[in-house]
């Protein structure tokens, strides 16, 4: 599945074009090849910028780059003609910290005789030799996902322990092309220790960062005195402190993963001790540190996800005491203000943008609203989302507003970004185009499609998906009580014993729209599988997603409406 | 322009960050209640004045300053804030168990000021508590000593950064179960725990002369001198050495004891407190002469095998050896009801009042270096305060309020019930934790549980 | 005496009246029976009031005469002026005597493999000579509920006195079945199930629960009726909680449990004793509609929940009081049963009171397990099971001066005693001889 790189290392902008344009010299029996890299979507309203108002006008694209936007542009004859009449183009999304396409590597062999207490660094999870990219697989259904969404650039980060390596710059666009935009951008680090070894916990992952962090800087004096000193013994400087260099000279940051306000104040606390460039990720709950962000000028990056509403809805009207109704109040609160967080980041002034780690691609806009809803600014929001990170990671030159020369990134919707209607249309990354299909959406949640007539979500429905496996079926068992539904499914034992059937969870039915979860044990890992998919009459078209691993198609066939069983 | 206010707000912002926390000082007059002063006798009906923080005075008759708080405690009972010389509340991890020794760790790195443990212990009159590492380690990792100003989401809040730096070791079963039996590696047995201390020691100063030798020679013109490899954990067994941190030690056996306090003689290490010290009162002269004593358990014994020759007449007899004695919790429950640990003295052993009440404030105040600061009512120490309705050693004593440095953090009739700080947006009901016989409040050996399901396969239940 | 006072200074004995009748250089005090006279006490009956200047007469392991004139003949005189006797205190759930070093698997035998061990019985698992026993005994605390733990039906819990050689000897009269009501709540902080399977996991097990019940029931029908039924040892024990011939011990903490397990006990028309109960404030009221005893503890212990007053556990007792149940107390402890009386004082000083709570750990307990008859006062005709004291038992600093079991006077010494004599003033010290 994964696609090794051209590994020439950062060749400059758009390198990645040119050795792609280079192979269309030639005949392609296939038929994909694209005929032509001038798109020009006309009369389009256009976003160039975070609070700038739209305007109706043209932007050419030519071989990746845009040529121009606004009126008055002359549209070359190998263009290709996107009317754009009724769309919104917005610039493409900027992923501050992703892990989309990346794949763990799998753990080295441990060595005979190592002890727990002093595992070698690469089995311990320290290995900021590592790049991200040799973990990247841009055909990975997750890069689907998110540029969908209209994310179409992403600093992926790499899997592994408290430090898996390096984060690479990558462009979302055609999976055939070199999409390195810039190797080596940041160093990846964390707090979770390497069960089972040194260092273990996060007491002992930060002592380890101490170390690795000051052997590293002692490591390059060593280098510099050997350069310059006759007699000076041999530097016998390790990949790890070779690997940490870059960070100790400031060249690039420390990209920590934080989700919450005490692990926010250790890495600031470290930053503050050690003296390294710092970019927070992962922010889930950061309300108390804002004033910390503000001060210590830390660039930081939320979870493009917020916290589900089922404790909220399982809240009872009737028949509870009130010391319950005090309990409820103070869920109910702690939602609100999950909810208001990244107003408030705004309001302190801090520009922040978003890592798309933990997150679903699907839920990504209605996220991005619900943030809006609760006091973000549409022109934060879409700073968050375009310039904010184009600074962080150095890319404002050619990335994160719609500018004659910038890359051609862009997200064109149906309605304008923040309303409940708009749909993506399209999502234009590396000049290359991706078309979407518009849906009709229901004008009701109750279960109902258009027409009025109800949604057939009960009975037994027979199912089939699509997974690097292969071909996977079963049946999945819906039925109705009360207001929420519950029931089973089957699928193929991954151990290889035949069907086995799990409870099904979280059922959440949305207009024609279904979702729900089950779990899956696997290689004594516990998996959550998710499954959402719109019902047309008797059938179900939809995804199946598993976390780390992706999403695949899944259809299904309701076989017998009724439940006898 | 927008470089500058960045700028500028940096440049504020690191201003701030430098400048010590500023945690609330307090102002308060407490009147007519008999004062359980610990070091300098009882006084009743007394008057105790609070200002800025800190006992201004005390005696009869005394007159609230304009803008202080007079609080009537006639009839009530007032003793310095009771202090935990072993507690791990309030920490996110408590053991780094994967290697013999982790001098390195900082448990300061991991102060939790969320846990409602705090509150919990504010309301058994606890005003400091020294979180621990745990005991998987021989070394373990450096305690940071809290003071319980909760309502602060900052760690540093209730961190006290006033106290000296202390360290834990461990001896015996726990250290021998996990690195011997679970890995095995040193120490097997307490020989290899006195070998893994002695070795760590030595290494340390080589480590110390190899970069006395570096820093000396560096500046020197022609010098071929390069950095010695930077080891936090030697340097920190070199501090210990250098006297710099108070060691507390983890410690059941009289063997160990005794093992223990040769080597810290030979070492020349005179910065040593025995924790838990079951069978202390085996070589109680030694600890009252060589060490700065122990702090125990009022009745804990038999949970393990270390213990099971164990006495209720421990501290009595440490006491009465002339070893500075402390009671200790070692658990989120007994922590809240340390006055009535102390009281245990009483039954067991017949000590007075003052010595009994001295085991859970000046005693342990001096085990972690802050005599001069807290454990006692004296003009000028830190107005760490609980009144009580009845005497504390009463068993039917109950905590009205708790005050850090003069600041009312605990009032039985005013607080509400729900003090969490935190609430989950997404549990519908909060998790009920039930008691469970395999695993208990006490977390001597907390974090070590996963640590071997992972991968070290079954181990029994432990504790402490 | 003579050479006590050569060993111990008077100093000492005013300080350490354990010491009195401790073991000297290799003697040993036995527990020994006999005819005695406590006399001159003020003694609280539990039942009939507190009695000045009142003296108690111990005859064949009974209480014979509670009075202020009694004519002793030659019973062996025990002064107890200024001092108090109470009846012994019972501990109404515990693994006393079931486990030496917990630790230690090899001495841990409350346990047995199974879910369904109703067979068990905690009677034959007693170590008559268990450190803990002599250690828990000089507290005050007399008696002991032994209870197994382990899956649903874990075993047969049994009565007993802490004095005796045998199981049989120490054996007090009462046994019940236990059970451990399946639980809604997490097992603790690791346990990280979702709330849905924690209630689905509890829909289950009750389920399960009623399965076995129905068995026993079953097996009680048939083998009433005549029949010849194969060796079933699990049902033949639990049909004696279906017949009522034992009660059953129900294990019950969070309050959804306790709402179900009253509707359990009501369905299947069980004479039932609620233990544990932490959550029974919630639902002190549903309790006592029920008329369902309750054995509650340890009271030192953490609220069941983060949101929870800080004194949840220690006010809990009170609370049930209050609304009208039936409540007596456990440590469910095994070494430190000696803290049921600090347990009690504990439950009194956060609203239980101390007369009820003094109740809570005689009286209600024996009347709780069917044996008011022989425990739980100072009344003449009970077993003679007896603590006496320089003051209220509860109350830290108090000593108790004397312990009688069955009539029988218990030497005041155990290893923790032992040990202070020998290393309180440790010879040769410091230095060598």
């Amino acid at each position: 599945m994964k696609k090794q790189f051209l590994k020439a290392g950062l060749l400059g902008l758009l390198v990645a074009g040119f050795i792609s344009h280079a192979s269309w010299a030639q005949s392609d029996p296939t038929g994909k090849r694209r005929v032509t890299g001038t798109y020009a979507i006309t009369n389009a309203t256009v976003f160039s910028a975070p609070g700038q108002a739209g305007v109706k006008g043209t932007v050419l694209i030519k071989d990746g780059v845009i040529l121009g936007t606004g009126s008055g542009i002359q549209i070359p004859k190998e263009a290709k003609i996107i009317a754009g009449d009724s769309l919104f183009i917005y610039p493409g999304f900027i992923d501050g910290a992703g892990n989309m396409g990346v794949t763990r590597p799998k753990d080295p062999e441990r060595p005979k005789d190592m002890v727990n207490s002093n595992p070698p660094d690469e089995i311990a999870g320290i290995t900021p030799w590592r790049s991200a990219t040799d973990q990247y697989s841009p055909s990975a259904s997750q890069v689907e996902d998110w540029r969908k969404a209209g994310f179409t650039i992403s600093q992926i980060l790499p899997e592994g322990g408290m430090i898996p390596g390096k984060s690479a710059i990558m462009v979302l666009g055609d999976d055939q092309s070199a999409n390195l935009l810039q190797i080596n951008s940041a160093l990846a680090a964390n707090f979770r220790g390497s069960r089972g070894m040194y260092p273990a916990t996060a007491v002992g992952v930060m002592a380890k960062f101490r170390d690795v962090y000051r052997n590293a800087s002692y490591a390059l004096e060593h280098e510099k005195l050997f350069a310059s000193t006759t007699g000076v013994s041999r530097p016998q400087t390790t990949p790890t402190e070779s690997g940490m260099a870059p960070v100790v000279q400031k060249q690039i940051p420390v990209i920590f993963d934080a989700s919450n306000d005490l692990e926010i104040r250790r890495a600031i606390s470290l930053q503050k001790e050690l003296g390294f460039n710092l970019i927070l990720t992962g922010l889930e709950y950061y309300e108390p540190v804002i004033d910390l962000i503000k001060s210590s000028n830390v660039p930081v990056l939320i979870k493009l996800s917020l916290p589900d509403d089922k404790a909220l809805k399982a809240q009872k009207e009737e028949g509870v005491t009130d010391a319950t109704k005090e309990q409820y109040a103070r869920v109910k609160e702690a939602y609100q203000n999950a909810l208001k967080q990244a107003a408030l980041l705004e309001k302190a002034g801090i520009p922040f943008a978003f890592s798309t780690i933990d997150a679903k691609a699907g839920d990504a806009h209605k996220t991005l609203k619900t943030m809006v809803e609760n006091g973000l600014s549409e022109k934060a929001a879409l700073a968050a989302l375009t310039t904010n990170p184009a600074s962080m990671l150095g890319i404002n030159r050619i990335a994160g507003t719609l500018e004659k020369g910038k890359m051609a990134n862009m997200i064109i919707l149906t309605d304008s970004l923040f309303k409940e209607e708009a749909q993506v249309k399209h999502v234009i990354a590396d000049g290359y185009v991706f078309d979407y299909e518009i849906k009709k959406k229901s004008s009701n949640g109750n279960g109902k499609t258009e027409n009025g007539a109800p949604t057939k979500i009960e009975g037994t429905w027979e199912y089939t998906s699509e997974t690097p496996a292969g071909s996977n079926g079963g049946e999945i068992i819906l039925r109705k009580e009360g207001s929420d539904y519950s029931g089973s499914i089957t699928y193929d034992d991954p151990s290889g014993s035949g069907k086995v059937s799990a409870p099904i969870k979280n059922v959440s039915v949305n207009g024609n729209r279904i979702s729900f979860d089950f779990n899956v044990a696997a290689d004594g890992m516990n998996l959550t599988v998710n499954i959402s998919g719109d019902i047309t009459g008797n059938t179900m078209e939809g995804t199946m997603s598993v976390a780390q691993f992706g999403s695949f198609p899944v259809t299904a066939k309701l076989a017998s409406p009724s439940l006898t069983n | 322009m927008k470089k500058l206010t960045l700028l500028l707000s940096a440049f504020l912002g690191l201003g701030l960050n430098l400048s010590f926390a500023q945690t609330p000082k307090g102002n308060v007059l407490i009147k007519n209640a008999t004062v359980l002063t610990v070091t300098q006798g009882t006084q009743e009906n007394a008057d105790v004045l609070v200002q800025d923080g800190l006992i201004k005075q005390i005696g009869k008759n005394l007159s609230a300053p304009s803008g202080v708080e007079t609080i009537d405690a006639t009839g009530k009972f007032l003793m310095p804030g009771i202090i935990d010389a072993h507690s791990h509340v309030a920490l996110d991890v408590v053991n780094e168990g994967s290697s013999p020794i982790t001098a390195e760790v900082r448990m300061k790195d991991m102060v939790n000021p969320y846990e409602i443990g705090i509150y919990r212990a504010l309301a058994g009159g606890v005003t400091v508590s020294h979180a621990m590492h745990g005991s998987a380690n021989v070394i373990g990792g450096q305690n940071a000593t809290l003071k319980h100003r909760w309502g602060s989401s900052n760690p540093a809040d209730i961190i006290m950064q006033d106290a000296p730096r202390t360290i834990k070791f461990a001896l015996g079963e726990n250290p021998t179960r996990v690195h011997g039996r679970g890995n095995g590696i040193q120490p097997r047995t307490r020989m290899g725990v006195e070998a893994v201390i002695r070795n760590g020691f030595n290494e340390a100063i080589q480590y110390k002369k190899a970069w006395e030798a570096y820093n000396a020679g560096k500046a020197q013109k022609g010098n071929t001198l390069t950095p010695p490899a930077y080891n936090e954990r030697l340097q920190t067994l070199a501090d210990i050495l250098d006297g710099k941190i108070i060691v507390h030690c983890h410690s059941y056996r009289a063997d160990e004891i005794y093992m223990m306090i040769n080597v810290f003689r030979d070492f020349g290490v005179k910065k040593l407190v025995f924790q838990h010290t079951n069978e202390g009162f085996k070589v109680a002269p030694e600890i009252a002469e060589y060490t700065m004593g122990a702090s125990v358990f009022a009745d804990w014994w038999a949970y393990k095998m270390e213990v099971y020759y164990s006495t209720a007449f421990n501290a009595a007899i440490l006491q009465k050896n002339g070893a500075l004695t402390s009671i200790n919790s070692d658990s989120a429950e007994l922590i809240r009801h340390l006055y009535h640990e102390a009281a245990k003295t009483q039954r067991y052993g017949g000590l007075t009042d003052d010595e009994a009440l001295a085991m859970i404030t000046i005693n342990p105040a001096k085990q972690l270096g802050l005599e001069d600061k807290i454990g006692s009512i004296e003009v000028g120490k830190q107005a760490d305060l609980v009144i009580f309705d009845y005497h504390p050693l009463s068993v039917y004593a109950v905590p009205q309020m708790t005050f850090v440095d003069g600041v009312k953090y605990f009032d039985i009739q005013k607080d509400k019930n729900d003090q969490r700080q935190l609430v989950s947006a997404t549990e519908m009901v909060e998790p009920i934790y039930l008691r469970n016989h395999e695993e208990d409040d006490h977390r001597c050996m907390q974090d070590m549980d996963a640590y071997y399901e992972a991968f070290q396969g079954a181990f029994m239940g432990h504790k402490h | 005496m003579k050479r006590i006072l050569k060993t111990f200074c008077a100093a000492l004995l005013a300080t350490l009246p354990l010491a009195a009748m401790a073991q000297i250089d290799g003697e040993f005090v036995k527990p020994r029976t006999g005819k005695f006279l406590l006399q001159n006490a003020t003694v609280v009956t539990i039942t009939k009031g507190t009695l000045n200047n009142t003296s108690v007469l111990i005859e064949n392991g009974k209480i014979s005469q509670v009075g202020t004139n009694i004519q002793a003949g030659d019973a062996e005189v025990v002064d107890c002026t200024g001092m108090f006797i109470y009846p012994g205190m019972i501990d109404g759930g515990t693994r006393l005597g079931m486990v030496e070093v917990s630790s230690v698997p090899e001495t841990v035998d409350y346990a047995e493999n199974g879910n369904v061990t109703p067979n068990m019985q905690a009677l034959t698992t007693i170590n008559p000579n268990s450190e803990a026993i002599g250690v828990t005994r000089v507290s005050g605390v007399t008696t002991a509920l032994a209870v197994p733990t382990g899956g649903l039906f874990p075993g047969t819990a049994a009565l007993i006195n802490l004095n005796g050689y045998t199981p049989d000897q120490m054996y007090g009269g009462f046994k019940a079945i236990v059970m451990n009501f399946p639980s809604s709540g997490r097992r603790g902080r690791f346990d990280r199930r979702s709330d849905e399977d924690v209630k689905k996991d509890a829909e289950k097990a009750i389920k399960e629960a009623n399965d076995i019940w129905d068995r026993a029931k079953s097996y009680l029908e048939l083998k009433t009726s005549g029949a010849q039924l194969q060796y079933y040892p699990e049902m033949e024990q639990l049909s004696k909680a279906v017949s009522g011939e034992l009660p059953l011990l129900i294990v019950v903490d969070a309050a959804a449990d306790i709402q179900s397990a009253i509707k359990w006990v009501a369905d299947k028309k069980v004479k039932a004793i609620f233990s544990g109960v932490a959550e029974g404030w919630r639902v002190a009221d549903e309790i006592a509609k029920a008329g369902i005893p309750v054995i509650t503890g340890p009271v030192q212990d953490l609220p069941t929940r983060e949101s929870d007053r800080y004194d949840a556990a220690y006010a809990n007792a009170g609370k049930m009081a209050k609304a009208g149940v039936k409540v007596a107390l456990r440590t469910d402890e095994e070494e430190n049963v000696r803290n049921l009386p600090f347990h009690a004082a504990f439950a009194a000083a956060y609203g239980l009171g101390k007369e009820e709570a003094w109740k809570a750990v005689t009286i209600n307990t024996a009347e709780i397990f069917g044996v008011q008859d022989q425990y739980g006062s100072v009344e003449a005709g009970k077993r003679a099971n007896l603590i006496v004291s320089t003051g209220d038992p509860f109350e830290t600093k108090t000593q108790i001066m004397h312990v009688f079991i069955d009539g029988y006077r218990i030497p005041l010494s155990n290893r923790h005693i032992r040990l202070y004599q020998e290393f309180l003033e440790r010879s040769p010290g410091l230095k060598a001889n």
